[in-house]
């Protein structure tokens, strides 16, 4: 039997699940290998149990954690898609200033009516078995995760960083062309495509394991921008995983 | 240096392609271990020596190295056996009879037997350690008027994890071996040692000039156990170890496994103690 | 050895002439300020002055990205890959790149020889270029200067803003059958093209200073300093390590083995599948590096495994340099030496 799969939209811009849908020529073969059981933004269906739930978005309220608990307790696999379920993402940014201050800001006047919590990686709340990262999530990405999943194999983990990738493209360096770029502590998989197209890499799928953070601040000061500005940038997707 | 007017084109290997090697045989004997029997096509033979490793791969997953636990004399298939840690592992614990397993090698040294002829051979194995020493402990007993002592120092963690059972009773009941198995952690059952392999081998007596011994497990355990056969005053040219590394690609090109200067995968994985004592990475 | 003038405006003519003899691969702009060797489709495109391409010749013999087999996942069967002689003209290359190749061939062939590099390594033709060294180069630092025309066929010196034309091997003096455009000459010594970046000792001194820099402090400096992103080894000609890893169609029936070039620097290199890690700090990997090119390798083959093509230092977004590190290890050494003698 085909694996029964869902997805699932939390705090996000729901950009990773627009981006399935745009897999075109690849989604029959996709359905070839699984069956879609829930899914809000293609279909109404609802089921009650998932071989695999896939999570966009990060917790952000404490519905959002009921709700949660309450797929992963339906759920035999659950997976963590694109940066704000994988740490948080651009929501996390929220966590660098006093929740009160953020729900005034936000809410003004009204802010009791609304509860709120620091944007937290689902991980932060339930298991969670695997990630894809990126902001938004590739397919390429997505894909190689659900054939990894089909096949009963481990989904590939990304410890490179992205000049990896970059390099074997043989892109010019955005450090030699006045940029500044996190290319070197960011984790790869994405095939270095913002680098590709000359645009900086600005860490959308996570810092990698033990970053030398001093030397790539050093580095970026050293390229022209300010502390403070190379600090903005590096929390801009990873509030959550880096202490400045 | 070698140069590219020096190699002939019949010189070369296709060096990446594996054979396809049909699974006889296939037992689950721990939580953890996965033992294999497997044939090589058209009769050939795997030609290895106790020691050598072999790269397994499964399409779609990719490869690992995998040492042989067979002895060469053996006849016609060889075995392997899998601890399910990584994902290529965890793919081959579905392996049945009948399937296709691809192999690539033998590679790396093994055992260097002609020094071993004639010698006391004391295996020290600690955990999947024994899985590449049954390769030589088997080599041994099959030529077992060509060595002297046979002392086998086995240590798990607990008698659940014990490997090769069966086995261990039928060396265990021999009187031309000398078997000695610990637990770290014994349950209600174990009636044998307890403690580290290490704890084994004070009360040892050992001829030193006639001795030779073969060390494999996990890393942190080669430390301790060549500091307690020094204590004896083994000397250091007749400790054997062999050592895991990340052996991409078997032949010596992919960097991986480096130790300092040498090649884990073509100058190992079996070093002699004093050849690597000098280098920095190897212990 | 013959020696030919050749004016600046005709190399476009000859690197046309030369299409006869294979496909001709030549430096480009990339870019805004760099450089890579392509196939030329238009002679008048090839850059004569460069000063480094971005990635080394090193990726037309060991490409960066190669399909080992294609494999079905039904059948459990694979299909080998052929790989094609085909003859080829590297135009346009600088000493210390000619250099690497000859030490990558030692790696490839050496111990067992791999196919796959032989056969695109055979029919291969080389053309030379002289160069003007900018702020890192530092080959003549590791002995290739930058006349070195050893590998060549066929050699470039620019000589007053033209060319003067050597003629090196048979396969030289074929490729210029035909073409006219050149006159004999006798040929001239260039002056004043210096090396701005040098290493201190010569080279055949390294060694020994290598000898004695497995716990030098310098590692850690330079640790504190490296963001780990493999930049360094990932455009180093000389490098030769490769990951290869399986990739499955969508369709979850066919897929391919590859080999992507990997990098020592980065983190997870000698991981091995329990988890253990072998050179786990910076500090382990960084000293690898040095140690892969000036002792490890040369220990047993007399030479540096580094060309001095200054890529790592050129592209390293942290500015390590290579050649500075060295003499950081002469200078500490030195002192050491100074201590042991006074202590005495």
């Amino acid at each position: 039997m085909k694996p029964q799969v869902a997805f699932f939209d939390f705090t996000s811009c729901e950009g990773c699940q627009l981006n399935k849908l745009n897999f075109e020529n690849d989604l029959l073969d996709i359905l070839k290998h699984v069956d879609l059981v829930e899914f809000r933004e293609a279909m109404d269906d609802k089921a009650d149990h998932y071989d695999i739930a896939f999570i966009e978005g990060s917790i952000t309220s404490p519905s959002c954690v009921e709700r949660i608990h309450d797929i992963r307790r339906r759920s035999d696999i659950l997976v963590a898609l694109g940066s704000c379920a994988v740490n948080g993402g651009v929501n996390a940014m929220k966590n660098l200033h006093p929740i009160d201050d953020v729900r005034e800001t936000v809410y003004g006047d009204d802010k009791y009516l609304f509860a709120t919590l620091p944007a937290m990686a689902v991980s932060s709340v339930v298991k969670v078995d695997y990630e894809v990262r990126g902001c938004p999530m590739t397919q390429q990405d997505f894909l190689k995760l659900l054939i990894a999943l089909v096949l009963g194999k481990q989904p590939p983990k990304y410890g490179s960083p992205v000049c990896v990738e970059c390099k074997l493209k043989e892109n010019e360096c955005l450090y030699n062309r006045g940029m500044v770029c996190l290319g070197p502590i960011t984790r790869g998989g994405c095939d270095a495509v913002c680098p590709s197209f000359g645009q900086f890499c600005t860490g959308c799928r996570g810092i990698l394991d033990n970053p030398n953070i001093d030397g790539m601040l050093e580095v970026m000061t050293s390229h022209g921008i300010s502390l403070d500005e190379a600090k903005k940038r590096m929390l801009l997707y990873n509030s959550n995983e880096v202490q400045l | 240096m070698k140069r590219l007017q020096d190699v002939e084109h019949h010189e070369t290997e296709d060096l990446y392609y594996p054979t396809m090697c049909k699974v006889t045989g296939a037992r689950q004997i721990t939580d953890m271990e996965k033992w294999y029997e497997l044939e090589m096509p058209e009769g050939t033979s795997l030609g290895h020596s106790p020691g050598q490793f072999v790269e397994v791969s499964a399409f779609g997953i990719g490869e690992a190295p995998i040492s042989i636990s067979s002895s060469p004399s053996k006849n016609g298939k060889f075995e392997l056996c899998i601890r399910q840690v990584g994902t290529l592992t965890n793919v081959l614990k579905n392996y049945e009879t009948g399937d296709m397993m691809g192999i690539r090698g033998p590679f790396g040294q093994g055992y260097p037997m002609d020094n071993l002829f004639g010698k006391d051979i004391l295996i020290v194995a600690g955990g999947i350690g024994l899985v590449p020493l049954r390769s030589l402990i088997n080599y041994v007993l099959d030529n077992r008027k060509n060595f002297g002592r046979l002392i086998i120092l086995y240590g798990a963690k607990t008698p659940s994890e014990l490997l090769f059972t069966e086995e261990l009773k039928v060396w265990e009941e021999r009187d031309d071996v000398e078997l000695h198995v610990t637990v770290d952690q014994p349950d209600e059952t174990w009636k044998g040692n307890t403690g580290v392999i290490t704890t084994l081998i004070p009360s040892l007596d050992l001829k030193l000039n006639t001795t030779i011994a073969a060390i494999t497990g996990p890393p942190v355990m080669y430390k301790f156990v060549v500091m307690s056969l020094k204590s004896k005053q083994l000397p250091d040219d007749q400790i054997y170890l062999s050592l895991e590394r990340r052996m991409k690609c078997g032949v010596g090109k992919c960097g991986h496994c480096q130790i300092n200067g040498v090649y884990c995968c073509q100058d190992g994985p079996v070093f002699n103690y004093a050849d690597i004592k000098p280098l920095e990475e190897a212990l | 050895m013959e020696c030919f003038s050749l004016l600046r405006s005709d190399v476009p003519a000859l690197i046309d002439h030369l299409g006869d003899f294979g496909e001709v691969i030549a430096p480009h702009g990339k870019g805004d300020v760099s450089y890579s060797f392509e196939v030329v489709r238009d002679s008048s495109d090839v850059v004569l002055d460069y000063n480094r391409t971005l990635l080394p010749l090193k990726k037309m013999f060991l490409p960066p990205v190669e399909k080992l087999i294609g494999f079905s996942l039904k059948n459990e069967s694979y299909e080998q890959v052929d790989v094609a002689i085909a003859p080829r003209v590297f135009f346009g290359v600088h000493s210390y790149e000619m250099q690497s190749i000859l030490r990558l061939d030692h790696s490839m062939l050496s111990g067992s020889a791999e196919s796959n590099y032989f056969k695109r390594r055979q029919s291969s033709r080389f053309v030379g270029i002289s160069f003007e060294p900018d702020e890192f180069h530092f080959s003549e630092s590791v002995g290739v200067v930058i006349e070195e025309m050893e590998g060549f066929d066929l050699f470039l010196n620019e000589v007053d803003d033209d060319f003067q034309l050597y003629v090196l091997t048979d396969n030289g003096q074929e490729m210029l059958n035909g073409f006219d455009k050149i006159n004999l000459t006798e040929p001239e010594i260039v002056e004043g093209r210096n090396f701005k970046k040098k290493i201190r000792y010569h080279y055949n001194r390294l060694p020994r200073v290598f000898q004695y820099a497995y716990h030098s402090d310098v590692w850690a400096d330079v640790a504190s300093r490296c963001v780990g992103c493999g930049a360094c080894t990932l455009t180093c000609p000389t490098c030769f390590c490769f990951d290869v890893q399986d990739h499955v169609e969508v369709t979850a029936e066919d897929g391919m083995r590859q080999r992507s070039w990997d990098s020592c620097m980065l983190s997870t290199f000698a991981e091995v599948a329990g988890g253990e890690n072998f050179r786990e700090k910076t500090i382990n990997r960084t000293r690898h590096r040095l140690f892969r090119k000036f002792k490890y390798i040369t220990d047993e083959e007399g030479l540096p495994w580094c060309v001095g093509c200054g890529r790592c230092t050129a592209f390293c977004p942290a500015g390590i340099s290579m050649p500075d590190i060295v003499n950081e290890l002469i200078q500490e050494d030195e002192k050491a030496q100074y201590h042991r003698t006074v202590r005495v």
